[in-house]
């Protein structure tokens, strides 16, 4: 991988990580602010009424935030990675589209919420802001279709498995064998990234047809988890935030109001914490089993297949099933023997000259002594390849995975105690006091390690999923190398330092912003008359 | 129009919805591009001369980009989701010669969204110096979005980097920018969302009815639309040049009717916004046909961006008297599920309703109000 891309991975990173910091807030703080109203509602303290507004005004702001990252995100890939706009116009175009809806419905929604709240009827205010929730949400699943389509890419049926025989069956096939083999040719032919192919005035209609069920990418067995999984988990951290930031307050000041809003906004946040890792967390578990089985002997170290009757359970459901290691992929690479890809192309028809003859309808520059050598490169030398780049990342996923797992089992235990100390519950508040006393400085402790339970499992989680699909972006089919700019400036370290400077002064600048926003109160009037020349009012 | 190019259906109906998607996105950044500048601008009076007129009337006009900015930018996405989705080819192509210029448009959403929403949360919040600040830097980024995105109207009007790339020869980072009519088009455009920044004030504040107000928005807009009428008048004749073809369908053309429609109204717009500020200077009253100015200026705009892109039908890309075909740019990859696509436009075009109803509600009801409320 040349270091131009090596970059951009991890600059990526960084702006889809800020994304993810604002669509946790988008998505957490309606559950909060949800539950305010309805306290607000049955009480009639106008208090509660307060406090929502303080929140809309945060989420207002972190809402730009969230768009502009994601707008950002969407243009790094068609920009930074434009061979991605073939799979953009083809398997994730209907989520795509259909997200065009939920992002208008949101915003709509959005800033009706802000204006009408406090001077419409209480219900119509919960009402809009349930409206713009489901919005979010369903722009978070289709954006989450389209990740876990890169993960797990549904349609492709046993395209994969024919160079890597390890991995399973991506559905029914829908899509021409044939076309895509005929392009990932071309492409280790020419050298070139997918872009010099697709920019190519008419290229669409020469290539054809590359998938016939638009559909396919939406339900999948590995969208469903990761869909469920990616949502619970932004809203225990966006809802957690604001408990967080009400322990916080709690613990300075001693006002009794912020441990009562804590008891308004935590009951649903705890039933979250409780399913995530026991229910949600099991079934992506068993997804990445079945469909990234690389991943899987990544996170669990397997160099060689081995027997562990715990996490054989807990992934395959029998304790006697062996975790499947790198020796036993290696040993399916070699079971293709001599197969080479010519004679895999040769199988679905496509020759040296029509490989050629395509290359020049496409306006595609390839030496045919590198379309030789392509074609005569064994299949078991380019799984074996890609095996040991994967491998090469063992130790990283695999401590990455496990302190991801030590940070949810924090989050997990310091909800039920929070749980035990804040509410009445029964046997467990009088087992749990005997230890903690229920004062506001263990409030404190258990709401700041639960979020920071939850958000390192987060941050590291997105790690493992992202990182262990490597070296393909489209798992078993892509790499990044094959998506990447050929525009000359993208390699240039100036630009690439400008774009890291702009996500984090946008980025670092908004959070500062949103602090700001939370925390200080209006003082209009004094800074207006300051602003005149005239004394403060106080 | 080369009525021998047959265009499939579903590439209409990409067009169709790209144009849609383009001239409501242009009409909406209109608004916030124009009212961003003289937000900032009075902010600064309010803290330089200690004006506090000047304070509420920053305060009161903003109003209008924290409903609408989201919302255009909302029309942003569907641009480029519609572009990936039926013209993933021209997608590749201008993300690669038009690097620098997208790069800069980016970078500009990045900035100019979240500085609108913090100007506005943070006002009564911080120090009024910074607070004064902050606001250029909401309303300088905001040019930087046509500044950006603008390479690629003038390129599909009038290859200029496009032709060098495609003819063999490397480009440079900023090859798109030594394209003329790219500069014209930018000229124009920047006039023309001014000039609406200004009448949509002057619409505004007719329904306070502050006639201070009032008289600023007519005054910026008249200005800026007076420098339109040698702006305008220069990209027309400039399409003579660049973009015969255009020219003549908008001249001579299909488009005539369009065109002379978009010329009537500019005159009423003069004509009513001279009678409105004639009456001011001498009655000081706001005469009842001031609401219309920033509706008219943006109908003008709307119809303006209509012609701009539409009169190339059947072409994406004019070369002259000729044009490459939308086809060779379209997605073929897969058949595009239509049923969706009228869904999703639907839909779209419901939110625009919910759109309005919240514009009404903040601005019209005023239930977003000139003083922040303590929370």
């Amino acid at each position: 991988m040349n270091e131009s891309v090596s970059t951009w991975l991890y600059i990526s990173a960084l702006g889809i990580y800020f994304h993810a910091i604002f669509v946790s807030i988008t998505l957490g703080f309606p559950l909060v602010i949800i539950a305010l109203l309805i306290k607000y509602w049955k009480s009639r303290d106008p208090y509660y009424l307060s406090v929502t507004r303080k929140l809309t005004f945060v989420l207002f702001v972190n809402f730009a935030l969230g768009a502009v990252t994601g707008t950002l995100v969407e243009f790094g890939l068609v920009q930074i990675w434009p061979g991605t706009i073939i799979a953009i116009a083809s398997f994730a175009l209907a989520p795509l589209a259909l997200e065009l809806i939920a992002f208008a419905g949101e915003i709509v929604f959005l800033v009706l919420f802000a204006v009408t709240l406090g001077r419409i009827f209480i219900g119509y205010s919960i009402a809009i802001i349930l409206v713009y929730w489901v919005f979010a949400l369903f722009s978070g699943m289709l954006i989450t279709a389209v990740n876990s389509w890169l993960i797990a890419p549904w349609g492709t049926g046993d395209i994969p498995k024919i160079i890597y025989p390890f991995l399973p069956s991506y559905g029914p096939l829908s899509t021409d064998p044939a076309t895509l083999v005929a392009l990932k040719i071309l492409l280790l032919a020419s050298g070139s990234p997918l872009q010099a192919v697709i920019q190519q005035a008419g290229v669409s209609e020469t290539i054809g047809i590359i998938l016939n069920d638009p559909l396919v990418a939406f339900i999948t067995p590995y969208s469903v988890p990761s869909i469920l999984h990616n949502l619970v988990a932004a809203i225990i951290i966006g809802s957690m935030i604001v408990v967080a930031a009400y322990g916080y307050r709690y613990y300075k000041t001693g006002d009794q109001r912020y441990l009562n809003l804590i008891k308004v906004v935590f009951v649903p946040v705890l039933i979250l914490i409780l399913i995530q890792p026991t229910v949600i967390g099991h079934f992506m578990g068993t997804a990445v089993v079945n469909y990234n089985p690389v991943k899987f002997a990544l996170m669990e170290r397997a160099t060689v297949t081995y027997n562990n009757p715990l996490i054989a359970l807990l992934a395959y459901g029998d304790p006697s099933h062996p975790i499947i290691g790198f020796d036993e992929f290696r040993k399916q690479c070699d079971a293709k023997g001599g197969l080479t890809l010519g004679e895999l192309a040769k199988a679905l028809k496509l020759t040296k000259a029509s490989l050629l003859d395509l290359a020049s309808k496409l306006n595609v520059k390839v030496d045919e002594g590198r379309l030789d050598a392509v074609l005569n490169t064994r299949i078991s030398d380019v799984c074996k390849r890609d095996l040991d780049r994967a491998y090469s990342k063992m130790n990283v996923i695999s401590v990455t995975y496990y302190v991801k797992i030590l940070a949810g089992i924090i989050a997990f235990l310091s909800t039920i105690i929070l749980a035990s100390i804040v509410y009445d519950v029964k046997a467990l508040s009088n087992l749990v006091r005997r230890f903690i006393s229920p004062d506001r400085r263990w409030v404190f402790i258990l709401t700041s390690a639960t979020l920071v339970g939850v958000v390192l499992s987060a941050i590291l989680g997105w790690y493992v999923r992202e990182v262990g699909r490597k070296p393909w972006t489209v798992y078993g089919l892509l790499y990044p190398e094959e998506l990447i700019s050929i525009s000359h400036i993208a390699e240039q370290t100036l630009f690439q330092l400008i774009v890291v400077l702009v996500i984090l002064v946008v980025g670092l600048g908004g959070i500062y912003a949103m602090y700001i926003v939370a925390t200080r109160e209006i003082r209009f009037l004094d800074l207006l008359m300051k602003g005149v020349g005239s004394k403060s009012r106080s | 129009m080369n009525s021998e190019i047959q265009i499939p259906g579903f590439i209409l109906v990409g067009l169709i919805v790209l144009q849609l998607a383009v001239a409501i996105h242009i009409a909406l950044v209109s608004i916030t591009l124009g009212v961003g500048v003289l937000t900032a601008y009075y902010r600064t009076l309010a803290v330089t001369r200690s004006n506090a007129w000047a304070e509420v009337f920053a305060r009161r006009v903003f109003r209008a980009m924290i409903v609408t900015e989201l919302f255009s930018g909302v029309w942003g996405t569907i641009i480029t989701v519609v572009l990936a989705g039926f013209f993933p080819t021209l997608v590749a192509l201008a993300t690669n010669v038009l690097f620098t210029p997208i790069a800069i448009a980016i970078a500009a959403i990045m900035v100019r969204i979240p500085s609108i929403a913090a100007f506005w949360y943070t006002w009564g919040r911080i120090e009024p110096r910074k607070h004064m600040m902050l606001g250029w830097v909401m309303a300088i980024s905001g040019f930087g979005v046509p500044l950006g995105f603008r390479t690629i109207f003038a390129e599909i009007t009038s290859p200029h980097a496009i032709a060098i790339y495609l003819g063999g020869s490397p480009i440079g980072a900023w090859t798109a920018f030594g394209s003329s009519l790219y500069w014209i088009l930018l000229l124009h455009t920047v006039f023309a969302v001014l000039s609406i920044g200004g009448f949509v004030i002057a619409s505004l504040e007719a329904f306070i009815g502050d006639v201070r107000g009032v008289r600023i928005g007519i005054l910026v807009g008249v200005s800026f639309l007076l420098l339109q009428l040698l702006a305008g008048p220069l990209y027309w004749i400039s399409l003579s040049r660049y973009a015969p073809l255009i020219y003549d369908v908008i001249t001579f053309g299909s488009f005539l009717p369009v065109f002379a429609l978009k010329i009537l109204l500019i005159l009423a717009l003069i004509a009513l916004s001279a009678g409105a500020l004639i009456t001011l200077m001498l009655k000081n009253i706001i005469p009842r046909s001031t609401p219309l100015l920033g509706p008219i200026a943006l109908l003008i705009a709307f119809l303006g961006e209509i012609i701009n892109d539409s009169s190339r039908y059947p072409y994406m890309v004019t070369l002259n008297r000729e044009g490459l075909s939308p086809t060779l740019f379209a997605n073929f990859y897969m058949d595009i599920p239509l049923p969706i696509v009228y869904i999703i436009v639907a839909f779209l075009v419901f939110t625009v309703g919910v759109y309005m109803l919240a514009f009404y509600y903040a601005i019209i009801k005023a239930y977003v109000g000139v003083v922040p409320e303590e929370t």
